[in-house]
């Protein structure tokens, strides 16, 4: 299937699962290292990608995806392009709460290579919330795991009265403000 | 290119389970079936939103764009509402703690007391001073009206004078011509009268 799209599976009991995509494998790898060292009560499964769209051969072996986040180094201009190249590949549907975009590296200040401003309109173009972060260092490292954790448990429908779609509303709505 | 699936966190889970057994209490149920609550209710709510018919397109929308001002100017209501009653509540809380220290009449209240008389006397004093700056205001308004009264009845009457003037002039010039012709026709008439009696002594 060329498209991920977010309610084609019935959802596993006590599970969730999270798609990264980014062009740093190892940023990716330490990222999702952080997220399993987290205290949870709940199966989760990270899958790691640099690109969308997912061979199709695996499909029937993933599970629903509840969130995708996508990670852009802000040190180089590729991963955003391949960013942008990937959304094309995910359902609407996706973009109402279950999209994140993870911006690394913004520790170094000096290495910023991509702008600003082009990332917020990104952020905006597609609804969804832009975290910051720099996976290089432990303690924010594992701020970040903290944070997607929650995001993820939210966009899996566990915890009861909120939704992933008004959860995004309130980031938004936060972030405006 | 995808590299394989991680799950060591599935695995943790299983170990966690496989131990206490009675680990699968009321209390993990519980929170397994408000999970599934909730993702039904997502679920749900997909279909739901998916599954839209379009009738009548352009009237939906503009029902929908009634129906959202018609609420947004009901809650801009609500909350200017909500706003002048937390305003009362304050003054008439402010009114009964105010009106509870005057009655413990300690050294508080009287200086309370003694500013709510300057303030009373001071009320009077704007009243007063405000009433008669209005019936100087009222006097200086009549004044200001009598004035332009005479300015207008003084431009009438110049006018008058102007109009009496030019029509004096004009009886001037008309009469003027009037008399030389009165004399023409007098000097005519002697003339005549002349001739016919010069005519009537030579006819002899």
């Amino acid at each position: 299937m060329a498209v991920v799209r977010p309610f084609d599976k019935l959802p596993a009991l006590n599970s969730a699962a999270v798609l990264l995509v980014g062009s740093d494998e190892s940023l990716q790898q330490k990222l999702a290292e952080a997220i399993l060292k987290e205290k949870k009560n709940f199966k989760i499964s990270i899958h790691l990608a640099t690109s969308l769209p997912l061979p199709s051969e695996r499909d029937h072996l993933r599970p629903r995806i509840d969130l995708i986040a996508f990670m852009i180094d802000i040190k180089s201009k590729y991963s955003l392009k391949n960013v942008e190249a990937s959304l094309a590949h995910v359902d609407a549907s996706f973009f109402l709460g279950k999209v994140c975009f993870l911006v690394t590296g913004v520790g170094r200040v000096n290495y910023c290579s991509v702008e600003m401003n082009a990332i917020w309109k990104l952020g905006e173009v597609y609804c969804s919330p832009v975290l910051y972060c720099e996976l290089e260092l432990e303690g924010i490292r594992v701020a970040t795991a903290q944070r997607l954790l929650r995001m993820l448990q939210i966009c899996a429908g566990h915890i009861p009265g909120v939704s992933a779609l008004s959860f995004g509303l309130l980031m938004r709505n936060s972030a405006d403000e | 290119m995808e590299p394989p699936q991680r799950e060591p966190g599935a695995a943790a889970a299983g170990d966690a389970e496989a131990g206490p057994a009675a680990k699968l209490d009321v209390l993990t149920l519980l929170r397994l079936r408000e999970q599934m609550k909730q993702q039904l209710m997502e679920c749900s709510a997909t279909v739901h939103a998916s599954e839209e018919s379009y009738p009548d397109h352009i009237i939906e929308e503009k029902l929908i764009k009634t129906t959202t001002e018609d609420l947004e100017r009901e809650m801009e209501e609500v909350k200017v509402s909500f706003q002048n009653k937390t305003l009362v509540l304050q003054r008439i809380q402010l009114m009964d703690a105010l009106r509870n220290k005057v009655k413990q009449n300690d050294d508080d209240s009287r200086l309370i007391l003694e500013t709510m008389k300057h303030i009373i006397m001071l009320s009077t004093a704007i009243l007063e001073s405000q009433q008669q700056a209005r019936e100087m205001e009222e006097k200086l308004n009549d004044i200001k009206k009598k004035r332009l009264l005479l300015k207008q009845a003084g431009g009438n009457k110049l006018l008058q004078i102007h109009t009496t003037m030019k029509k004096q002039k004009k009886e001037l010039a008309s009469m003027e011509v009037g008399e030389m012709l009165e004399k023409i026709r007098n000097n005519l008439q002697k003339e005549k009268e002349m001739t016919t009696l010069i005519q009537n002594i030579f006819q002899l």
